[in-house]
């Protein structure tokens, strides 16, 4: 180790040291030379210079000149110390005129020296680092080596403009910051995500199991009357006062209560309604309509429908319209189910198409209420929105409501396409012989959806002319094979003659295959 | 000259590299960002959804399930009961038995005591010929058709079950597919919850059944496969289905719906003619093409996702079967982006042609062709000597973390998800498969894909002019006679 660390010490220094002696070498060899080299340096630290005259007399212009300031000597004049090299060959010019014995005598500090001496002085400075020495700017015609070891060490290229002129790299390096940063974000964002998820669950698992016993003791240890006069404070005992503060709770408290309140019956109905509202967990349901958010605003709308809470209904009615598919479906269910007397008003104004999810559980809950709660459907047959009528005619269908068949015989001829086969079905399935006549209009139709289902509707519904229609239908247009293999089912059903007529010896071997079809004992069953 | 050009080449490729590599960081980075979103919607959704109603609700759309079956002699009756076993109201099952030469058909007339019929329908789409329709005599099997024709085909078959099917919705599946019993509710809820626009085929999250305990139908115990090429699948179907699909999804720029599992309006398949049988990619060219038709119609419409796991299917370990299936993947995608090339980077086709087309034709279809030329490239640079060391480790790094966090991303949906692989054995598996996948499957899906593409190059699979000059419009497809020039 400690020959390595030698070996290093002497390594650093021989590269410092040649260095710097490659700088020193360059102070010229020559008097001449060391002279210009002066000149371009113009001042050394401690180096300086006097003229020195070795003739008898000056002339009076030198004599005078304040920038020598001669003075006489034994061997003749010699001038002021001066420091300005750069001065040396215009002072020079001057006595180049007057033809004198001149010379020039180098001082380091007061100490008079030979301009080896000065030189020696020079190299020193400059081999200890304490000069830089100034380098003359030659012509390019001079030998490059040369010129490149005379010029001093300086890195060819800085990181800061290699940096900004190599393009790639600085696309490189945004792109790895870019990634980086995305990165970590996304990381720490899923970290945080996870550990509060985590702590979530942990802390609902606590509550769940501070809630579930309390609950049991309350629902099978109390009747509903006792429930009933209990006060805020009595519930403290059951459910600590400090969780009853915090929102978690409560929201594990409710789903819990919810739960429960969907597997219960009757009496314990009314006792988990009243606990909710004596917790005030009714007003945090009732609060959560006002969330910006719509998950939020459909849970509490979940949790208004599922406890029953009527009083909320004036808020729950502003969302039946809202522009969230979730939200205004479940303010529409929660509408239809908690309705005292079901006024399918707010259906009927409603902008938004009715999808077939929001139809399906409207239907459900609108069967269920059909049954103890007056229901005017027919004023969905007035709606503007096309979709609703629609649904209203298939709410006729499937309740079974009879007594609504005049009011669709009313529009039926008015109506669009869309409502007019949901007419010719429901006709179907209630079996409105008397309604004949539309099924018979509409077996002529242009339109092939409609002809399908006034063709299905006659197959239990038809008379002779529904016969006569399809049979001449038959014989003159081209249809479609689902219309044809329909038209042939009908008549079948209705007439075997014709249906014989029609198919037996057709040119076409699509009435031969359909024929077969219909014949299939197998296929008729299935 | 010659070696300016050769250096100006070199600058431009270097160039085109590095905007690519940050093209790929950034839509990466998107894709992840906007899957989660999704995802979070999804299962917020989920949380007021009721399925109850569903089944039994006369409102509920009838759905006919497509099954085409080629020699699975071995497993059709087991699978056919399990389709018929699913919880729905209004379904059919149809099996199609595409000219088994196993004894398929007499085991399914055997065990569902079927019996030819003079079933009548009209072959809107042109299909290899029928030989016959079956059906039961008994009640209990009243939702099964069989129908046996000539081999064709996976699509040629599908298309004969589209001729038959007799409800609203299509649901084309692999036959040997496990089903979880409530997948037909789960998947028809995004047809039947649109208000504004039409949903048009919904596509479903595949599972991968290899080693997980099955029962009754559905994967009971899920454990990661035991070779690399089972659990990179796994990965791999992960960053496809809960990352990919969803993020598209929430864009509306779905290209695919896997054809092992995926709902369709059946009035929209015949109206645009069917599958397309001279495809290897059957299922994303009827997408497409779908797509294309409501684009060119000016029609709202919407391709729904479910990420429920619904529905899981044994993949091949095996190099030499993997190496086909990825090379028929890409064929079927080259020859789907040339026949609907015409959508290119035209507004007219919305995000479908201005941001779904593109980025197939260059992160899934070009890919192997990029990642191959990049190598090269660094070749080169080696050869010249103007390899810079510094960019090429940053960028492989910076490459090899993208994969790492995307594959990480993938697993980490599905654990906030659905959490199916709780074994923390199964979840070391897959950390390490995520880590090594870079250096030891994924040169090996690049060759497939090079595959691939020489395989579209030489023609393999026929109908290489046409499928190069593309359809001119949606509906062309109606007018091709595909099956009497080739047959």
């Amino acid at each position: 180790m400690r020959t390595f660390l030698l070996l290093t010490f002497l390594s650093l220094l021989t590269i410092s040291w040649t260095r710097l002696e490659a700088q020193e070498s360059i102070i010229p060899q020559d008097s001449t030379d060391f002279g210009d080299f002066l000149v371009l340096q113009d001042q050394v630290p401690g180096l300086s210079f006097r003229w020195q005259i070795k003739d008898k007399s000056l002339p009076e212009s030198l004599l005078l000149d304040s920038l020598f300031l001669f003075a006489k000597t034994d061997s003749g004049y010699i001038s002021q110390p001066m420091e300005h090299f750069a001065q040396l060959h215009e002072m020079s010019s001057r006595f180049g005129l007057d033809s004198l014995n001149v010379g020039l005598s180098y001082r380091v500090y007061s100490e008079e020296v030979s301009w080896q001496g000065a030189r020696e002085y020079l190299a020193n400075l400059v081999r200890n680092g304490d000069y830089q020495p100034i380098y003359e700017v030659k012509d390019v015609s001079e030998d490059l080596v040369v010129l490149a070891k005379k010029t001093p060490y300086s890195p060819f290229l800085k990181f800061k403009i290699l940096f900004i002129s190599d393009y790639k790299l600085f696309i490189v390096t945004a792109v790895i910051i870019f990634f980086f940063v995305v990165s970590i974000v996304m990381i720490i964002f899923m970290i945080i995500l996870k550990v509060k998820k985590s702590k979530r669950e942990q802390h609902k698992k606590e509550y769940e199991n501070l809630i579930i016993d309390p609950l049991t003791s309350l629902l099978f240890e109390k009747e509903l009357d006792e429930i009933s006069v209990m006060k805020a404070s009595d519930f403290h005992a059951y459910f600590p006062a400090e969780l009853l503060q915090k929102v978690l709770f409560k929201e594990v408290l409710i789903q819990k209560i919810i739960g429960l309140n969907k597997k219960m019956k009757g009496e314990f109905k009314g006792k988990l309604k009243t606990i909710y509202q004596k917790l005030d967990l009714d007003k945090m349901s009732i609060q959560s309509l006002k969330s910006g958010k719509w998950y939020k605003i459909t849970q509490g709308l979940v949790e208004i429908n599922e406890m029953d809470l009527v009083e909320a209904l004036t808020e729950v009615k502003g969302h039946a319209n809202s522009d969230n598919f979730h939200v205004r479906s479940q303010a529409v269910a929660t509408l239809l189910n908690l309705s005292e007397k079901v006024d399918l008003n707010f259906l009927k104004d409603q902008t938004f198409p009715l999808s077939e999810w929001q139809q399906m559980n409207y239907l459900r809950i609108i069967k269920f209420v059909s049954n103890v709660k007056p229901l005017k459907l027919e004023v969905l047959f007035e709606s503007s929105n096309q979709s609703i009528r629609v649904f209203g005619i298939k709410l006729v269908r499937m309740l079974g409501r009879l007594d609504l068949l005049v009011n669709l015989a009313n529009i039926s001829e008015e109506v669009g396409l869309e409502e007019q086969i949901e007419i010719l079905e429901t006709y179907e399935t209630l079996g409105a012989h008397m309604e004949v006549g539309f099924i018979n209009r509409c077996l002529s139709s242009e339109n092939e959806e409609l002809a399908f289902a006034a063709a299905k509707a006659a197959f239990s519904l038809g008379d002779e002319n529904s016969v006569k229609l399809i049979y001449s239908r038959l014989a003159k247009d081209q249809l479609s094979f689902k219309l044809k293999k329909q038209l042939l089912k009908t008549l079948h059903a209705l007439d075997i003659s014709k249906f014989d007529q029609a198919t037996i010896g057709a040119s076409d071997p699509i009435s031969g295959q359909i024929r077969a079809h219909i014949l299939d004992p197998l296929l008729s069953h299935v | 000259m010659y070696s300016f050009l050769f250096y100006f080449l070199l600058e431009v490729f270097g160039l085109m590299f590095l905007i690519l590599s940050f093209a790929v960081i950034s839509i990466y980075i998107l894709l992840m960002i906007l899957s989660a979103l999704e995802m979070r919607d999804y299962l917020r959704k989920n949380r007021f959804a009721d399925y109850g109603d569903i089944i039994t609700s006369p409102i509920a759309p009838g759905v006919s399930i497509l099954a085409p079956a080629f020699n699975e002699g071995m497993t059709i009756v087991q699978n056919a009961q399990s389709l018929l076993s699913l919880h729905y109201g209004k379904f059919e099952v149809i099996i199609i038995n595409d000219g088994s030469k196993d004894d398929t058909l007499e085991k399914l007339i055997e065990s569902f005591e079927l019996e030819k019929t003079n079933f009548a329908y009209f072959p809107e789409i042109e299909t290899k010929p029928v030989r016959g329709i079956y059906r039961s005599k008994n009640m209990s099997f009243r939702r099964l058709v069989v129908i046996d024709k000539e081999n064709g085909g996976k699509a040629d078959a599908l298309n004969t079950g589209i001729n038959v099917a007799n409800m609203e919705i299509l649901a084309c599946i692999d036959v040997d597919c496990i089903l979880s019993s409530d997948s037909i509710s789960r998947m028809v809820r995004p047809f039947m919850e649109e208000t504004n626009r039409s949903v048009i085929a919904v596509g479903g999250v595949i599972g991968i059944a290899n080693n997980c305990d099955v029962q009754d139908g559905t994967v009971t115990q899920y454990r990661v496969p035991e070779t690399m090429l089972g659990k990179y699948q796994v990965i791999e179907y992960f960053r496809a289905f809960l990352m990919g699909r969803m993020a598209w999804s929430r864009i509306n720029g779905l290209m695919l719906i896997s054809g092992a599992f995926g709902f369709f309006k059946t009035d929209l398949v015949r109206k645009v003619g069917g599958y397309f049988p001279k495809t290897v990619g059957e299922d994303m060219e009827l997408v497409v093409r779908m797509r294309r038709y409501m684009e060119e119609a000016k029609i709202p419409y919407k391709l729904g996702f479910v990420p429920d796991p619904l529905c899981w299917t044994e993949v091949p370990e095996n190099a030499a079967i993997l190496s086909r299936q990825r090379n028929r993947w890409m064929r079927g995608t080259i020859e789907t982006l040339q026949l609907h090339q015409a959508m290119r980077l035209n507004p007219k086709y919305g995000i479908l042609g201005m941001i779904s087309y593109p980025f197939w034709a260059i992160f899934e279809k070009s890919a192997p062709i990029l990642e191959t030329a990049g190598l090269l490239y660094t070749l080169i640079l080696l050869v010249t000597g103007d390899f810079s060391a510094i960019y090429f480790f940053a960028l492989l790094a910076l490459m090899y973390l993208l994969s790492l966090l995307v594959s990480a991303f993938s697993v980490l949906y599905e654990q906030v998800a659905f959490n199916n692989y709780k074994d923390k054995k199964d979840l070391r598996k897959l950390i390490w498969m995520i880590i090594i996948e870079p250096f030891t499957v994924h040169p090996k899906i690049v060759w497939w894909g090079l595959k691939g593409h020489i395989d579209f190059i030489k023609g393999k699979g026929g109908w290489g002019s046409m499928i190069r000059t593309g359809f001119k419009k949606a509906e062309d497809k109606k007018n091709i006679q595909t099956q009497a020039t080739t047959s």
